[in-house]
């Protein structure tokens, strides 16, 4: 069902509706990011459906007011983006995309956070190893517990799939992965933080174990709009990114 | 703080340095209209309370996120109101409430209270909705009021998903190009 390229331009109105799948829609919100026609038709959309909302306004229940206004004090308000962190907002038009049930969310992460403990505890031999585990262990463990976590499964094209938790408040992402197809012994599968001007940054080698999945790889300084990227690479990974990735996980606002 | 007759953009800006008093103003702005479209899509009355909370909470914790060049204060704002009463749509899909929300009530005449400042809002979407064909209005209300994606539009109307996607397009652009004539 997904769309080719000159058809995307045709998904312009059902995005200023929140009418597309999530898949689509993150396809969609890719080529946005190309598409300065697009970008802008959303814009001019989404004021129009803004007059639809508008058209269904009622007065609120009575209460509402005193619960709203009583609460704002005790909610903690968002900081500024950065200046880089903008213009890389400025090229999506999309807005933040609201985690689903916070129930389901909990769920993944811990199942997630039980998998790491797993991987760490049998990948250790000695003392020193032991230390770098915890360390990062600490660090995947403050991502895992954020509460802005957001995890996302996305299936790998050669096989497998690959999970990551993002903070964006941390500005990390925690990456494991599952029954990717294993490699030829010169080979690697590389981890990349790649962003929307198309620069891509190493986060690490990811190492398959016994039971098939990788070792948790922690990436950071990771940015609405950019994607975590697996591509595979000559033994030891490389500088830049060779091949086309595998597959891509978008990180959104 | 001014009445509330200030701009919204300006606003949202001193929301986002924390100024209670703008956040009021704010809030008198757009909870009827945050409400009545949360509503719209969920139907049920304490749910869409609960949501709609959700939201305005939400303008006031994002304010620093609201950029102007990007689009009106009001289309922020109502972006995440719709955003917020989709997701809890699809989050429950497979629920029976679901099943009983099936078809989508007209633009007006719920059984709450209209608000007189929006009556002329009310009265130009309607007369532009009207400018649609058939297709694209009842595609139109279904995605947007009915929270539904355009694959569900497609089975509910019996049309094909490449119909639907362009129809829904043509008539958002012809009711745009209609409200931006009438206001």
């Amino acid at each position: 069902m997904r769309a080719q390229r000159h058809e995307l331009h045709l998904l312009t109105g059902s995005y200023a509706l929140d009418a597309l799948p999530d898949d689509e829609r993150a396809d969609f919100e890719k080529h946005l990011a190309r598409c300065p026609a697009c970008a802008e038709e959303v814009r001019g959309l989404r004021e129009t459906a803004a007059r639809l909302a508008r058209a269904t306004a009622v007065a609120p229940p009575p209460g509402m007011r005193a619960r709203v206004l009583a609460a704002a004090p005790r909610t903690r308000q968002l900081p500024p983006m950065s200046r880089n962190q903008l213009a890389r907002a400025g090229r999506r038009t999309g807005l933040r995309r609201i985690s689903p049930s916070r129930a389901g969310l909990t769920a993944g992460v811990l199942a997630l956070a039980a998998a790491v403990a797993f991987l760490l505890v049998t990948q250790l031999s000695t003392n020193s190893r032991l230390q770098q585990a915890q360390a990062a262990n600490h660090q995947i463990a403050a991502v895992l517990g954020a509460p802005d976590a957001r995890i996302e499964s996305v299936p790998v094209t050669t096989g497998g799939t690959v999970t990551a938790v993002t903070s964006l408040r941390q500005e990390e992402a925690v990456v494991t992965t599952a029954d990717l197809p294993s490699l030829s012994g010169a080979r690697v599968y590389q981890l990349w933080v790649m962003t929307s001007s198309g620069a891509a940054r190493s986060a690490g080698l990811l190492t398959i174990t016994g039971g098939g999945s990788t070792t948790p790889v922690l990436a950071d300084g990771v940015q609405p709009g950019d994607q975590l990227g697996i591509t595979v690479e000559p033994a030891g990974g490389t500088a830049q990114p060779t091949t086309t990735p595998v597959v891509t996980v978008p990180v959104t606002a | 703080m001014e009445g509330g007759g200030q701009d919204p953009a300006e606003l949202l800006t001193l929301v986002a340095r924390g100024d209670h008093a703008a956040f009021e103003v704010v809030y008198d702005q757009f909870a009827g209209p945050v409400y009545g479209l949360v509503r719209k899509v969920l139907r049920d009355p304490a749910q869409s309370e609960e949501v709609a909370q959700e939201v305005l909470l939400e303008v006031w914790r994002t304010a620093s996120r609201f950029d102007h060049a990007r689009g009106s204060a009001a289309a922020w704002v109502l972006t995440i109101a719709h955003r917020r009463a989709v997701d809890r749509v699809r989050a429950e899909s497979a629920s029976v409430a679901r099943e009983q929300r099936l078809t989508p009530g007209p633009v007006t005449g719920d059984d709450v209270a209209e608000l007189v400042e929006t009556k002329l809002d009310r009265q130009r979407v309607r007369r532009c909705l009207g400018v649609l064909t058939e297709l694209q209005a009842e595609s139109v209300k279904l995605a947007y009021y009915g929270g539904y994606t355009y694959p569900q539009v497609a089975k509910l109307m019996g049309v094909p998903l490449g119909t639907i996607k362009t129809r829904i397009r043509d008539g958002l652009i012809r009711l745009r190009d209609c409200l931006e004539v009438t206001s």
